[in-house]
Order: structure tokens, then C-alpha cells, then sequence
């Protein structure tokens, strides 16, 4: 499948402090990625070196098969732009930027914006500087709508969002994303949204990417295992087990690793009364890169 | 896309610019007003006299307006840009990011024209109803590098806000505060009239240090 973002060997550092290094990822055409990490992990720094506003200190990155940097504008118009907290012109007014925008866009879809400005309990001429943060997301979204492009990058869209405004956001985004062939990499902190959304997902931790993969695939392998221990006890190393903890008596791991593979590492350890269950993305997330 | 840019930055400027224009034209006919009161006071030939011994141009009051005028313009036309960092919109509109910058400092600079050109043609008509052209002439080319440095405050400001880190803003600032005092150095009138076309030159060229910030912007430096 073909490559509509790719990033190799990306290393970037604030300073001496060293945010990632060799970072290595792409999004296919048509699907929608999801990058999730603790804060300080680099999400918003992955997201500013994909929409040029940050050169990384090496490595490099393509969207539609340009170098990121050196990207003309014709191909930016295929570009949707989310910036974190729904930045838009803060001195324009619904009509204004919509007037504004359609100049830059062959294929504007006036329609798709309006529609979802219906829906918006706001005066045709009220400033978006005096529009709620939810508001202001729909404005956002709708401008994207409208524009059409080729490939979104939507940086923490749920910031500041209450729950009816990310639900209408995210099924909006969905739908359009998926009957359009879209192709989406985005982030969130809330990630019971991307549950719903994504397809993919990359889990970043400190300096790295922990699990690159489809959300149904991760969601199908990682078990939470859980078991009764005595006081003090302590889980020795074992590959594949991710972050255990003991809170009063009660043992909690992850793993991927097939359940038996699990269960007889366990039992060589003294625990034979193991539970499994499924989890859910956010809890994949705490197994994968823990809880502090 | 260079119109809808023209519109946005209207949007911004348009109650700024009509303040600017009326500060501009009423500093003006405020001047000729003092003036005309003079003119009809002392008579015409003393305004000519006092103007040749003393030195005198008697429009004093707006050696500093047009440096105010433009500093604000590029004040309400540029931090709209840099608050919660909506100047990404602008660069990833499909237009060239400097393009897009010039356009925007070229119409900034024209719209302070626009204020500037009123308040000179009212001096123009005036002076040259009541002074010898000698006298109107010095008066006016005394007033030139007083816009000069309007222009100049305006291009530096544009510098100043698109800057994206704060340490390097108020260095920036400084050296702006440092460079504009050359506009304003000789307190006698007519003193810049040789360095006038190497003063334009300089200040045309003021726009260039906008594309550092737009660079410094780019390669993601902040605070």
C-alpha cells in the first residue's frame, strides 16, 4: 500500500535533552493513525516537524512523496492543517474566514462548511475570539471539510472539547475520513477517542515507539493479567510482560504474548490463579508505557 | 489568494486605519490651524522672517506621529498572527511563505502610506498658499524623514512580533530603538536632505529582516 506519510530516521532535541532518536513510522494511504504518548514523549514535536514548522535535528520526512521543508505549495493545499487547541484566525467571524479560505482551495466545498456551521448556536457575524472552545473545533473542522484535502494532520483535537463536541467531532471526522479515502495521522490525550477513530496506532514512549500497529490487532493480543499475591511480593523479569504492579495483594501485568505463553511464565513465578481479560485502548496505552 | 490576503489583513488594520488616518489628517489641520491663526495674527511676511532667523517649521508637534502610526499598525496587523501561534495558518496556506509575508508588509506599508499622504497634502496645500516655495519646501523636507521613520518603526514592529522567542524579541527591540533614533539625530531642519536617498534605500530594505523571523519561525525556535 502506498505511503502518503513517511518519516525515517527522525532524532530531535530540545537543547541536550533528546526527545526521540532513528524514529522510523508511516501512515497508508487511506487510514487513519493515531500517535499516542505520555506527555513529553514528542507528540506535538512529530506533529510540528510534519507540518514544517520545526526542522528536526536529523532525519526527514515525506507527506504525498515531498520532503517536508521543501514542500511546494500546491501540494500544501492537499494538506489539512489541525493546529492543537483548534487555532484559527481569532479576528475573523464565521463568513469571513470561510470567504477568506475558499480563495486558496480550487475544490472549497462551501456546503460541507455551512453545514456544519448550522449547527453552531452563533451569530453569522460572531468573532471567533468570542466562541467557546467547542465552537471553535466545529469552525476548525468544518474548514477542513471544506478544503478537502488529500491528507489531514490534526494535532490534539480533543483539547479543551467536552464530551458532545469530541463525540460530534470524532463521528464527523470518521465518516468524512472514511467515504472520502482520507488519509489521517492525529493525536489526542484523550484516547477513548481514538478508539473510536483510528485504525492504526503508534505508542510512543520516552525517546521511542513501544508498538506500531492496527488498534484492532493491538486490542486482539494485549490481555491484563491479574493475580493475588502475598505481601512483598515481586514479579521477576520476563520478556513480553509489560509493567506490573502490585496494589494491596493484587498483581496487574500486561502482555501480548499469546495467553498459555503468559500464563506459564506466571506459573513458574508461584502464581497458578491468573484472571485474563481484554482491555480497552487506554488501558493498552497504561499496560504499555505504565502509569507514572 | 493574494486579494483574500489583502482581506484578511483589512480585517485586522480597517479600525486601526481609519484611527490612524483621522490622528494623521487632524495632527495636520491642527498644525495649519495654529498656523493659519499665526499667518492671520502676525501677517505672513513675520511667519517668514521668524522662520528664517530662528529656524522655525512650526510643525513640531508631528515629528513623532508618523513613528507612532506605524508602530501600531504593525502591532494590530502582526500579533494577531503570533497569538496562540495562528501564523501556522498563514504559512501553510498553498503560497510561497515569503510571498505571503511580503504581501503582507507590502500592503501594511501602503496602507500607512495612506494616512501618511492625506496629512502631507494637507501641509502641502496650506504651506504653499501662505510660504515662498523655499519656505514650504523646507518645511516639508524637514517632515520627510519623520515619515521615513513611520515606515521604519512600522517594518522593524513587523520584525519585532513575528519573532517567535522572547529573548531574541527584545534584542530585536532594542536594536530596532537604537536604529530609529538615526531618523530622528540633527535638530537642525533640512539636516537630512543628502542622506534622504540612502535613508529610503535602508528603510526599503527593513521588510528583509521579517524573513529572519519568518526563518527563525520555520526551523521551530521558541522560548
Amino acid at each position: 500500500m502506498e505511503n502518503v506519510i513517511e518519516c525515517r530516521n527522525l532524532t530531535h532535541y530540545y537543547g541536550k535533552r533528546l526527545i526521540y532518536k532513528d524514529l522510523n513510522f508511516n501512515v497508508p494511504r487511506g487510514r487513519i493513525l493515531g500517535l499516542l504518548g505520555k506527555n513529553g514523549t514528542g507528540k506535538t514535536t512529530t506533529i510540528n516537524i510534519l507540518s514544517g514548522f520545526l526542522q528536526p535535528r536529523s532525519g526527514e520526512c515525506f507527506i504525498l512523496g515531498e520532503k517536508i521543508g521543501q514542500m511546494n505549495p500546491e501540494t500544501r493545499r492537499r494538506i489539512g492543517l489541525l493546529i492543537e487547541g483548534h487555532v484559527q484566525y481569532q479576528f475573523m467571524n464565521i463568513e469571513q474566514i470561510e470567504k477568506f479560505y475558499s480563495a486558496f482551495y480550487p475544490n472549497w466545498k462551501r456546503e460541507a462548511y455551512y453545514e456544519l456551521m448550522s449547527r453552531l448556536q452563533v451569530a453569522p457575524h460572531q468573532r471567533i475570539n468570542r466562541m467557546s472552545c467547542g465552537q471553535r473545533s466545529q469552525v476548525a473542522l468544518g474548514l477542513i471539510l471544506a478544503q478537502d484535502p488529500e491528507v489531514l494532520v490534526l494535532d490534539d483535537f480533543s483539547l479543551g472539547l467536552d464530551p458532545g463536541y469530541r463525540r460530534l467531532f470524532v463521528d464527523y471526522l470518521r465518516e468524512y475520513a472514511k467515504s472520502e479515502d482520507k488519509t489521517v495521522f492525529l493525536t489526542s490525550h484523550i484516547i477513548q477517542d481514538m478508539e473510536r477513530l483510528v485504525d492504526d496506532c503508534i505508542i510512543m514512549d520516552y525517546g521511542r515507539i513501544l508498538v506500531q500497529m492496527p488498534v484492532d490487532k493491538l486490542l486482539n493480543d494485549m490481555h491484563r493479567y491479574t493475580a493475588t499475591v502475598a505481601d512483598g511480593f515481586s514479579l521477576g523479569e520476563a520478556e513480553g510482560l509489560y509493567n506490573p504492579s502490585v496494589v494491596r495483594n493484587t498483581l496487574e501485568v500486561f502482555s501480548m504474548r499469546p495467553q498459555e505463553e503468559v500464563r506459564a511464565v506466571l506459573a513458574q513465578q508461584g502464581l497458578l490463579e491468573v484472571a485474563a481479560e481484554k482491555v480497552n485502548l487506554e488501558d493498552a496505552f497504561i499496560g504499555l508505557t505504565g502509569k507514572y | 489568494m493574494i486579494r483574500a490576503i489583502f482581506y484578511k489583513e483589512w480585517i485586522k488594520i480597517r479600525w486601526y486605519w481609519l484611527l490612524a488616518l483621522v490622528a494623521s489628517i487632524g495632527f495636520s489641520g491642527f498644525a495649519m490651524l495654529r498656523l493659519a491663526r499665526a499667518v492671520s495674527l502676525k501677517g505672513a511676511d513675520h511667519i517668514w522672517q521668524v522662520m528664517i532667523d530662528r529656524d522655525a517649521i512650526f510643525i513640531d508637534l508631528l515629528q513623532y506621529l508618523p513613528l507612532f502610526l506605524g508602530l501600531g499598525l504593525a502591532v494590530v496587523q502582526f500579533v494577531p498572527e503570533m497569538q496562540r501561534k495562528s501564523f501556522k495558518l498563514t504559512l501553510h496556506l498553498p503560497i510561497k511563505a515569503t510571498t505571503a509575508v511580503s504581501v503582507m508588509l507590502a500592503y501594511g506599508a501602503v496602507m500607512l502610506l495612506t494616512t501618511f499622504i492625506p496629512a502631507i497634502l494637507i501641509k502641502f496645500c496650506y504651506l504653499q498658499s501662505v510660504l515662498a516655495p523655499e519656505l514650504w519646501q523646507h518645511i516639508l523636507y524637514t517632515a520627510a524623514p519623520w515619515y521615513m521613520a513611520g515606515l521604519a518603526a512600522y517594518f522593524f514592529t513587523a520584525w519585532v512580533a513575528l519573532e517567535p522567542t522572547w529573548g531574541r524579541r527584545v534584542l530585536d527591540g532594542v536594536i530596532a530603538l537604537l536604529f530609529i533614533r538615526i531618523y530622528f539625530q540633527p535638530a537642525k531642519p533640512e539636516a537630512y536632505n543628502d542622506f534622504m536617498p540612502l535613508l529610503t534605500v535602508v528603510t526599503l530594505m527593513l521588510p528583509l529582516l521579517s524573513m529572519l523571523s519568518l526563518t527563525r519561525f520555520r526551523d521551530g525556535r521558541q522560548d
